[in-house]
This record gives structure tokens, C-alpha cells and sequence, in this order.
């Protein structure tokens, strides 16, 4: 009772979400399964790359080089897959290239102090380069990942079609919210972070290595770009493009902002931003509203600039954000 | 704290390294085998180079079209050669190389080079150049612009779409709005309108401009969005992006007995093999054809400066050779002549 008094904004506007997506259900149900989808569809890298920037600046690391990251996950995964014929090595390949990525903004930052922003569009130079140079055309890959419904949860009207038929990573964005949002607010580890992230010499005196634990979080936080970039190159698709993943991961970072660093509320953010592009290509498709395209599709960074612009000063980013820890300074 | 510069200075200098990887000049390749080393300053041996762009001669793709055309000629005693661009700052050396041996032609490959052609060719007046997907806004006398009509091969796309469609949508995926993928657009509503009034056409355009034709992921959702509203072919003309929509096709319930999708550019089957299951053809520009036409006219000594319009068309059926109705296939085949001699006229 007082969790939800606690949070009656976010949990009514919720509800109005939902009570409107499925009055939309009702209107026409092929166009709403159909849009809700595609917003899912365009979120699930948004989500994961959210969460790398929840975690990383939940520790006190700002990363910029979720992009990198992102783009490297969805070269390895690719390249391995098609070398070895083997969606199961790509996947591997994917979250392991995430994970050496990962370490390496952990490595510099946290243990050699390199500024954290020097070291984020270091990431995004070197995995530009890397992917544009060991780029092979006319690579295939045996197949992408496959669609599956999930038993049960799939038969729910709307909410199935839309979370429960899909790949085995966007489910994985799904759980892995919920998970981290357990972990960073019920557990030790969450408690841990966050105090690192807020007050490290606080942190420090009350005996938490500091420096172990952001190492170990940029880390590990590095496996999900890794695994948002699997999804662009082997479930969203079964290809590679140079710059495959078009600003996703600063997008993400957006997301993060808007989502006030908390795994849920960056969920949300991101269906918002899938939606609002989905609407976009919507209305330029039906061909219904006489504007050029290039207008409507401005709709959903307008709506988002309006959003954080409303949601400034409201949020907060983590006390010890972007700046190094050493110890008895 | 204490700073360590050298922590800056390593990760940089590695950045530095590797983004400037993509600077080492292109490199001829042995890939023609060609060893005749005639002395392409005489003129009893015909000499042709080829500068490919960022790409190599086996991407499947322009390129490799390209190339087939200029290696055909081999058989006929001539010398080719082929240089491989790796970062766009050597186009001008790449071109260089060969003009500075006295080519008699010099094929360069795709839009971006444009602007280098056209400087070189008005450094080397005595060398044909054949540019490739590159339209001549004014006329250099040694530089032919080989460029192709794609409102024909996106109508002849759209004519086949609208006779074959069962639900009576189709839609189109398309990259950043250019005049290349708005005349594609233009054609496949036409054609498809021309087949069966009845057609509604969903038509998307990529919104961003720097990734709009390599963002494959774009390209799927919107693909899947259009399949769920009951669209029954996909149309993807945004190179990546594109190829994303009809790989999605590809994966939907029913990919080559109730959807379809078709390619663009070249014949996909070949480049994109992941749309194969949905793949019936692609709006062809006839590049190999063209190229080679403009090589017999250099050859002969009509080559003209200025543009030279391509063929475009459809690319063979494959699989779907079977599956498709004769009587549809003959109507297709009209259309194309149509579109040819002019009597069928895109607006």
C-alpha cells in the first residue's frame, strides 16, 4: 500500500498506457498488433544498451561507447557465425566481444583514470575502424535466430503477439530489466553499486572495494551491448552493415536519461521512443496525413527533447558520475 | 590524482592506428591474372582499368558486375587490371595509376567517384573514362556517365507484384529519399497500379540521413509491420536497409507460397542468399551489359561524352520460375519491352 502511494504517477500513467493500447486492440486489432510489434522490435537494442548505461553509471562510469560496443557485439557475432556455420558460436562470440569491450572501458577508467568520456569515443573510434576494416562482403550465416512463442504468455490478446512471439534475446531484454531492476534495489550487490555510484569514499571507509566492483560492473555490463549488437546482426537480421547500428547506443544513452537511471522507467522510455518511431512510419505508409515524411519522422526526437525537457530537474544522475576513485584522495 | 598520461596517450594512438587502417592505398591486385604487360601506350593493345570503389571485385555487388564486364574483354587480347579503393582519399591515385601507364579506358565504380573521374579525365583528355552509376550534370568529352532509369526496373518490379498479389497490398522499403529510391518508388506504385487499380502500396522512406542505407534492422521492422497489415510482397530498394526488409520477408510464415519480396540493384539472389525462400526477382540495372557496350564503343571509337542510359529490367525468376503463372510472366515481359521502346513512359 505504501509502495503504491509511493509511486501513483508512474503506476497510474502506466495503467492509462495500457488501458489505451488495448481500447486501440479493439478499434483494429491488425494495426495495433502490428504497430506495438514493430515498437518492440526497434526497443529491444534500446533496452539493452539502457541497461549497460544503467549499470555502468549506477557504478559511478559514464559510458559512452555503448555504440562501440554495440557495433563490435554485432561484427564478432556475425563474422563467427558465418566462419563456423553456428548461430550458438556467433551468440557466444557476440556477448564475449561485448564483455572484452566492457573491460576495456573498465580497464582504463576505473584502473588507469583515463577520463571516462575520452575513453567511451576511443571505444566508438576503434570499433568504427575494426568493423569497416575487417569487413568482408558476402558473408551468410546459416540462419538467424529463431522466432518461438512462449507457452501460455503467447495466447494473452495483445501482450503475447507483441513480448511473447518473438527471438530468444528480446525475451532476454524483457527478463533482464526485471532482473537488474531486483538486483539493484533487493540485493547486497545493488546497495553495494549504488554506493559507489553515489559516494564512493563513503563507500570506501564502510570497507567495499570500490575499484574491484566498478571493474567488475563496466565489465559484465559490457556482455548486454554485446548482446544488443547479436540482436541487430542475427535476430533483427541475418546480415552486417558497416555502422549497422546507426546511433542506437546514443540513443540508449537518451533513454537512460529519460528513464531516470532506473531499469523500469528506462524500459518504458524505450517502448515510448519504438512507438513513436512506429507511429512515424505509420502515418507515412498510410499515406493518410499530406506532410512530408521528413517531418513526421522528426516526431519522435521532438516528443523526446519535450519529454526530457519536462523531466529536467526532476532526475538525477548518480552522485560520482564520471569521476575516478582513488583511494584517500 | 595522479595522472597517467600514458594511459591517455596508448588507447588514442591505438584509436588513431586503426581508424587510420582504411589509409593504406589500394593495392593492385593480382585478382584478374592478367600477366600480358602489353605497352598500353601503343596503340595496338587495349588497356583497361578498372578503380573499384571501397569494395573489392567479389563483393557480389557493383563492383563485381563491373569487373565481369571489363574482364570479358581479355579474351580479346586486351589488358585488364583491376585496383581496389580502401578509403575513398585514394580514388584520385588509384585513377592515377593507370592513367599515368596510358590506359585506353578507365571504368571507375560508383557515385561517390563522380567528382575524381571527372577531375581526371580533364587531366588526360587522350582516356576514355566510363563512369558507373555517375550522372554527368555537364558534359566532359572523355567521360560517359553510365546511368540507368530505375522508375523502368522499379515498374516492371511493381507490375509483376500487382498481378501476382492476393491481398491487394504491397509495400516498399526504401533508404534515404533520393532522387534514385523516389524514382524506384514512383515506378513500383505505377507499375503496380497499372497491373491491378485495386493495389494499395505502403511506401516507408529510412528518416536519418547517414545510416539510411545500412540499417537492416530498420529495414526488418518495418518489413514485419507491413506482413502483419496484410502486405503480401516487399519491395526492398535501400541497399543494407533494403536487403534487412527482404531478409525479414524471408523469415515470415508463408515466405514463397503466400509472400514475397523482390530485390534491387542487382540480381539478389546472388548478394542477399538469406531472402532466397521469398525472393521471386529484382529490379535490374543492367550493369555488366552497360558497361560492356561502352567498352565496344571505345573499342570502335564512338564513345560519346555525356550520359548513356542503361538497360534496367527484371532479374530471373530462380526457384520461382516455376511458381510463377505463364501468362504473368508474358505480361511482364511486354511491360519490360514496353519500358524499353518508350511506348510504356514512367511519370
Amino acid at each position: 500500500m505504501e509502495w503504491l502511494n509511493r509511486n501513483k504517477v508512474w503506476v497510474g500513467t502506466a495503467a492509462l498506457v495500457l488501458v489505451a493500447a488495448y481500447v486501440f486492440y479493439f478499434i483494429n486489432g491488425t494495426i495495433a498488433v502490428s504497430m506495438f510489434s514493430n515498437a518492440w522490435f526497434l526497443a529491444v537494442p534500446l533496452v539493452l544498451g539502457a541497461m549497460v548505461g544503467v549499470i555502468g553509471e549506477r557504478s559511478g562510469v559514464v559510458n559512452i561507447g555503448i555504440e562501440g560496443q554495440m557495433l563490435v557485439g554485432a561484427f564478432a557475432a556475425f563474422f563467427a557465425a558465418a566462419a563456423t556455420q553456428s548461430i550458438v558460436v556467433g551468440v557466444i562470440a557476440g556477448a564475449l566481444s561485448g564483455l572484452a569491450m566492457g573491460a576495456f572501458l573498465a580497464f582504463t577508467t576505473v584502473k588507469g583514470q583515463l577520463d571516462q568520456i575520452i575513453a567511451g569515443v576511443v571505444i566508438n573510434i576503434i570499433a568504427t575502424g575494426i568493423t569497416s576494416f575487417y569487413f568482408e562482403s558476402g558473408k551468410t550465416i546459416p540462419r538467424g535466430l529463431p522466432n518461438f512463442d512462449v507457452p501460455l504468455l503467447s495466447k494473452i490478446p495483445l501482450i503475447g503477439p507483441v513480448f511473447f512471439s518473438d527471438g530468444p534475446i528480446a525475451l532476454f531484454a524483457l527478463v533482464i530489466v526485471f532482473v537488474i531492476h531486483v538486483l539493484l534495489f533487493k540485493t547486497k550487490w545493488g546497495l553495494r553499486t549504488r554506493a559507489v555510484g553515489e559516494y564512493p569514499s563513503a563507500a570506501d571507509t564502510a570497507g567495499i572495494n570500490v575499484i574491484a566492483l566498478r571493474l567488475v560492473n563496466v565489465s559484465l555490463a559490457g556482455i548486454l551491448a554485446g548482446v544488443a549488437g547479436t540482436y541487430l546482426s542475427m535476430e533483427a537480421t541475418s546480415s552486417f552493415e558497416r555502422g549497422m547500428s546507426s546511433g542506437r547506443g546514443f540513443l540508449a544513452l537518451a533513454i537512460l536519461i529519460f528513464g531516470a537511471w532506473r531499469p523500469m522507467r528506462a524500459l518504458a522510455a524505450a517502448l515510448f521512443f519504438g512507438f513513436m518511431s512506429a507511429t512515424a512510419s505509420q502515418l507515412q505508409a498510410s499515406d493518410v496525413v499530406n506532410i512530408p515524411q521528413q517531418f513526421i519522422n522528426l516526431l519522435p526526437y521532438v516528443l523526446t527533447l519535450v519529454v526530457l525537457a519536462a523531466a529536467a530537474g526532476r532526475v538525477r544522475a548518480p552522485g560520482a558520475v564520471g569521476q575516478p576513485f582513488v583511494k584517500g584522495d | 590524482m595522479k595522472a597517467k598520461p600514458f594511459l591517455i596517450a596508448a588507447p588514442a594512438a591505438l584509436a588513431l592506428a586503426l581508424s587510420g587502417c582504411g589509409g593504406s592505398t589500394g593495392n593492385t591486385t593480382s585478382g584478374g591474372g592478367n600477366t600480358a604487360s602489353g605497352d598500353c601506350s601503343s596503340a595496338d593493345v587495349f588497356c583497361v582499368g578498372l578503380v573499384t570503389d571501397t569494395g573489392t571485385i567479389d563483393d557480389k555487388s557493383f563492383n563485381q558486375a563491373a569487373w565481369e564486364a571489363v574482364k570479358s574483354f581479355e579474351g580479346s587480347g586486351a589488358t585488364v587490371k583491376p585496383i581496389e579503393t580502401k578509403d575513398p582519399k585514394d580514388y584520385a591515385n588509384n585513377i592515377k595509376q593507370f592513367t599515368d601507364q596510358k590506359y585506353d579506358a578507365v571504368v571507375t565504380v560508383g557515385f561517390l567517384m563522380t567528382e575524381a573521374t571527372r577531375t581526371a579525365a580533364e587531366a588526360n583528355p587522350n582516356t576514355k573514362f566510363i563512369g558507373v552509376d555517375q550522372f554527368q550534370e555537364s558534359d566532359v568529352p572523355n567521360v560517359t556517365g553510365l546511368v540507368f532509369p530505375e522508375q523502368n526496373a522499379g515498374y516492371a518490379a511493381g507490375y509483376l507484384a500487382g498481378l501476382m498479389t492476393k491481398t491487394n497490398k504491397i509495400g516498399v522499403v526504401l533508404g534515404q529519399e533520393i532522387p534514385p529510391t523516389q524514382n524506384y518508388a514512383k515506378g513500383y506504385e505505377q507499375g503496380s497500379k497499372a497491373a491491378n487499380p485495386k493495389v494499395s502500396v505502403a511506401k516507408v522512406y529510412h528518416p536519418a540521413g547517414d545510416n539510411a542505407f545500412s540499417d537492416p534492422a530498420w529495414g526488418a521492422g518495418e518489413a514485419k509491420k507491413m506482413l502483419a497489415q496484410g502486405a503480401d510482397f516487399i519491395f526492398g530498394a535501400g541497399g543494407g536497409t533494403g536487403n534487412g526488409a527482404i531478409g525479414e520477408a524471408a523469415k515470415a510464415s508463408g515466405a514463397g507460397e503466400s509472400v514475397y519480396c523482390i530485390g534491387v540493384d542487382l540480381d539478389q539472389w546472388n548478394t542477399v542468399p538469406e531472402a532466397q525462400p521469398c525472393l521471386v526477382t529484382s529490379a535490374e540495372k543492367k550493369l555488366t551489359d552497360g558497361t560492356k557496350t561502352l567498352l565496344d564503343q571505345v573499342k570502335d571509337g564512338s564513345i560519346k561524352g555525356g550520359n548513356f542510359f542503361g538497360k534496367t529490367g527484371l532479374a530471373p525468376y530462380h526457384d520461382f520460375d516455376s511458381k510463377i503463372p505463364a501468362d504473368v510472366k508474358t505480361k511482364v515481359d511486354e511491360v519490360i519491352k514496353g519500358l524499353e521502346d518508350e511506348s510504356i513512359k514512367v511519370s
